[in-house]
């Protein structure tokens, strides 16, 4: 896979970032006594968001101490544990580190591993009801002893049950499943069912307590739709057992006597301490980071760390000059009126033994602090959040009002209009300058709502990854026109049809490695999700070059479903059926797709957003499902149009051309139909007056305008009085306060405050024929066509 | 171009009598010869008829719709829908805007006469008789200075099937 996420991640940063801003606020606010049930879920959705989006961007660092952060939390909120200022502590402590290592992806800044490892470490322990190591006494020396003890919690999972690397590099892996309390029965039962996908041990974690050992290579989503059948999914803790999350434990351990010397010795002993450190990469950061105080506390640190540069410390001031009124502040102050070195010989030991509480607190905020002012100040900038969040229906009233700013601004232009322009020429010079920002400030305000197509693409390499593994096929996923914008309320919900899209590509339309080698095709097939502007709309595509529609399956099937079809429909329509409810030729139902569910569904979501979806496909070859989608659904660019003495307003992205045909140009078929020959084509032609029944005096299409229209992959010619002009006009419902009429999609409020309807040019073309018409036009058929042959004849 | 008169909502309480309607303050107006009284609370506000955007394959007495302050409104001539008066647009025709739960719709009528207080002692039973508008429409009778006044239901009458201004088939 090509595709560059890192365009991705800001906004995944900035989110995490919110996130655990606002996670913090939360846990700093929450009372422990009588924890509020509300915020500690906004707690734990918070760590939950950002595990979902760590694993899509494959972080896994992150995804990994969020997801023990979540396994306590959800304890905690669902009353399985009671809320204990430890936790509070090892929460903030765990925000801390998240934010480290979110800081470590973005600006490429160092994350001490150990740190990490330390707090997925105690939150583990916490979650385990053990005794915790957190109560982290200052003294430097209780915490180093409390390191040690953190090593029985991490070793808790006695396992009967190993993996050899051999194993793991076959992709197996061992979980360790921690039940809720079950009977012995269920147990038994549940030790069963696991055995199917692997093997398995038992072993009690405390009293009521087991947990399986399960050495398989399905995934841990396997093991849990397994045991809930038996027990509450919910309940389950997954863990995998002897892999990194708990590899890192023993060396936070040895980490400990390390530090244990620097604490015992005084000033002298800390130079020993850098020296020792130094040959140290891992511990190496942990030195750094004791920089950040002893700079702050006494200018004798400079001496140690000069082979860091001169640069580094004068930033070091700059940043650090704000951390003072914090809180913690007066006490790195204090620290620093202590003997320095063995500040910061004790600093180090906490910082080894890490096992966080009130006082590393500080001490990490400076190990950010020194991350930061390693890079330029520009990069110390950019991390500030560019972006604000505003609730929608903010926005959505800043909309609405420039929609009516703009409809007075075009009443004023055009009463402007009928004034001389000698006399008033800088009063019409004006309302040019008015007109001009009117359309600015409205391309703003409508940008406000637009987003990058990214935020929906970038959802899909993972998922075309993981489903091509699980399917045992090979594909390759491409994307195109990511950048494409489009308004967010129609983003969000495009996300569901296009998953199932792609999901059904994968499933269904590439195939396994084998058949595509037989087939002479490379093996592994191409996937292109992409997005396009066309006019008005948007396009996204969703291609495959797999094994494409079967017609004569489909047509089978459509028929033993009992749906009208024959052998004359075309292509088109015979692909269209798919979208009929219930409707799947998919030989196996996989869990995958294949339960006929969901075409229809995605179909009906893309036409409830004022969309198309279209397919085209060829047997062998591939197939392309096109969706069509307005840019946004507030404001339309329009072709106003006279009929009789009403204004009609056409989209103007449907509009091909327009013409004045000439007479030796209209044809009709079987003396009826009337056609235009415009450029080889033949086209029907509609004559509005006549399917709206509106009295207007020219009825015959050489004395009017024809436009030519299509949508839907149709063309025809509507026939109307005049063309007036283009201009964009805001879209009103007319549901709001009538109903749904047919050909009209709405209507809009012109600068005189007069209604005009808005044509809906598809069901007017629809309206126009029934039966499909094919390009070229000779298919055409004209039953529904209306009475007005004979008025354009005569 | 309009003269809208903003009615102010002072309804008084609703006893029941077993009437189906409720004493307090009705909106009177001509139709044809017979006047007519609805809830003065479904009242929005009165205005002139202009503008009105004609809508394609509606029936007759559906005028079209119009831009009451940016909202599309439809309007209905009820002198058309029951066959009553003089269908004429000019100065002096009148349109009652009503807001029926949120929605708005315009009634074109031949006048608008007064808003009377009704209490319970006016009040008289519908009888069964035949007449253009439904009796299920109406809701009772009442007498005020020897003037029969018909009080409408026109919340029920508005979202009827036979007035075509909702989407079929929602109730």
């Amino acid at each position: 896979m090509t595709v560059d996420m890192s365009q991705f991640y800001e906004v995944f940063f900035d989110e995490a970032e919110e996130l655990l801003a606002e996670a913090e606020h939360l846990l700093l606010g929450i009372d422990v006594e009588s924890p509020d049930v509300e915020q500690l879920n906004a707690i734990f959705r918070a760590a939950h968001s950002i595990k979902g989006g760590a694993a899509t961007f494959g972080f896994m660092d992150m995804t990994e101490i969020t997801h023990v952060l979540e396994n306590l939390l959800d304890k905690i909120r669902k009353n399985e544990m009671a809320l204990t200022t430890e936790h509070v502590d090892a929460f903030l402590a765990a925000k801390d580190v998240i934010k480290m290592q979110v800081d470590g992806h973005r600006h490429g800044s160092d994350v001490n591993a150990e740190q990490v490892s330390d707090v997925a470490m105690m939150l583990k322990s916490l979650s385990e009801g053990k005794a915790a190591v957190v109560a982290a006494p200052v003294e430097a020396a209780a915490s180093v002893e409390a390191a040690p003890a953190a090593a029985p919690a991490a070793e808790v999972a006695k396992p009967a049950l190993t993996i050899t690397d051999e194993e793991k590099a076959k992709g197996m892996t061992l979980y360790d499943v921690g039940l809720p309390t079950v009977t012995e029965k269920d147990l038994a039962n549940l030790k069963d069912e696991l055995a199917l996908l692997g093997e398995v041990a038992v072993y009690q974690r405390s009293e009521n307590v087991h947990a399986v050992l399960v050495k398989t290579d399905s995934s841990a989503d396997d093991i849990v739709s397994i045991c809930s059948f038996i027990v509450d999914a919910d309940a389950l803790v997954i863990q995998v057992a002897g892999d990194t999350t708990s590899a890192p434990a023993p060396a936070a351990v040895e980490t400990a006597p390390v530090a244990a010397p620097v604490e015992a010795a005084p000033a002298p002993a800390a130079d020993a301490g850098y020296g020792f450190f130094d040959n140290d990469p891992i511990i190496k950061t942990d030195a750094k980071a004791d920089d950040g105080k002893v700079q702050v506390a006494e200018e004798m640190g400079y001496g140690l760390f000069a082979s860091n540069g001169q640069d580094q410390q004068e930033e070091g001031y700059g940043f650090f000059a704000p951390f003072k009124p914090h809180p913690d502040a007066p006490k790195a102050q204090m620290i620093g009126d202590d003997n320095a070195a063995a500040a910061m010989a004790k600093a180090k030991a906490e910082a080894a033994a890490t096992p966080v509480a009130a006082a590393p607190q500080e001490e990490r905020r400076q190990q950010q602090g020194r991350r930061e002012t390693d890079k330029p100040a520009a990069a110390a900038q950019s991390a500030e959040s560019t972006s604000i969040r505003v609730g929608i229906e903010k926005v959505d009233q800043l909309i609405n009002l420039v929609g009516e700013l703009v409809i007075t601004q075009a009443m004023i232009e055009q009463r402007v209009n009928a004034l001389d322009p000698v006399d008033n020429e800088a009063l019409i010079n004006s309302v040019g300058q008015l007109t001009r920002n009117t359309r600015d400030l409205q391309e703003s305000v409508m940008s406000i709502r637009m987003m990058p197509m990214d935020f929906v693409f970038s959802r899909f390499p993972r998922m075309v990854r993981d489903l091509a593994g699980k399917l045992g096929k090979k594909v390759e996923f491409v994307t195109s026109g990511a950048t494409t914008e489009l308004d967010k309320s129609l983003i969000e919900r495009i996300v569901d049809p296009l998953t199932h899209l792609v999901r059904n590509s994968v499933d269904h339309g590439i195939e396994k490695p084998e058949v595509r080698r037989e087939m002479g095709k490379p093996e592994s097939g191409t996937l292109t999700l992409s997005a396009a502007h066309k006019g008005g709309s948007i396009v996204i595509e969703v291609t495959d070059d797999g094994g494409g529609l079967n017609r004569d399956k489909i047509l089978a099937k459509a028929a033993s479903n009992g749906l009208p079809v024959n052998e004359s429909m075309t292509d088109n329509e015979v692909f269209s059926l798919i979208f009929a409810p219930g409707f799947s030729t998919a030989e196996v139902v996989t869990d995958v797709s294949g339960r006929g569910v969901g075409m229809d569904v995605v179909k009906r979501n893309i036409t409830s957003m004022g969309g198309h979806i279209e397919i085209r496909s060829a047997l062998g070859y591939g197939t392309t499902i096109s969706i069509s989608l307005p840019l946004t659904l507030a404001i339309l660019d329009g072709m106003s149009v006279s009929l009789g003495k009403s204004i009609y307003v056409v989209p103007l992205n449907l509009i091909v051309e327009t013409l004045q045909p000439r007479a030796e140009d209209l044809k009709t078929v079987t003396g009826e139909g009337l056609m235009v020959h415009v450029r080889g084509e033949y086209l029907p032609i509609i004559a509005l007056h006549a399917l709206f029944n509106h009295p207007t005096e020219i009825t015959t299409p050489t004395d009017g305008v024809l436009l030519i229209l299509e949508a839907d992959g149709k063309k025809s010619a509507l026939f109307v009085d005049r063309l007036v002009g283009q201009q964009q006009v805001v879209i009103k419902s007319l549901e709001t306060n009538f109903k749904r009429i047919p050909g009209v999609s709405g209507a809009t409020i012109m600068g005189d405050g007069s209604v005009a309807l808005i044509l809906d040019v598809p069901a007017i073309i629809q309206m126009g024929q029934t039966t499909n018409y094919v390009t070229g036009g000779m298919a055409f058929s004209n039953q529904n066509y209306l009475t007005s042959q004979n008025t354009i004849n005569a | 171009m309009s003269t809208s008169t903003e009615m102010s909502n002072s309804l008084s309480g609703n006893a029941g009598n077993g009437l189906k309607t409720a004493a307090g303050e009705y909106l009177t107006f001509v139709l044809g010869s017979e006047q007519y009284g609805i809830e003065i609370l479904k009242v929005q506000e009165i205005r002139g008829y202009d503008a009105v955007t004609q809508i394609a394959n509606m029936p007759s007495f559906i005028k079209g719709v119009i831009n009451l302050r940016g909202k599309i409104v439809p309007i209905v001539d009820l002198r058309i829908k029951f066959n009553l008066g003089k269908v004429e647009y000019n100065e002096f025709t009148v349109v009652i805007i009503l807001n029926l739960n949120g929605r708005i719709v315009g009634i074109v009528v031949d006048g608008v006469s007064d808003v009377r207080e009704l209490r319970e002692e006016h009040l008289r039973e519908v009888p069964s008789l035949v007449t253009r508008i439904d009796t299920k429409y109406i809701v009772g009778l009442a007498t005020i200075e020897q003037e029969m006044l018909i009080l409408v239901d026109i919340d029920k009458l508005m979202t009827s099937d036979e007035m075509q201004l909702m989407e079929a088939a929602v109730h």
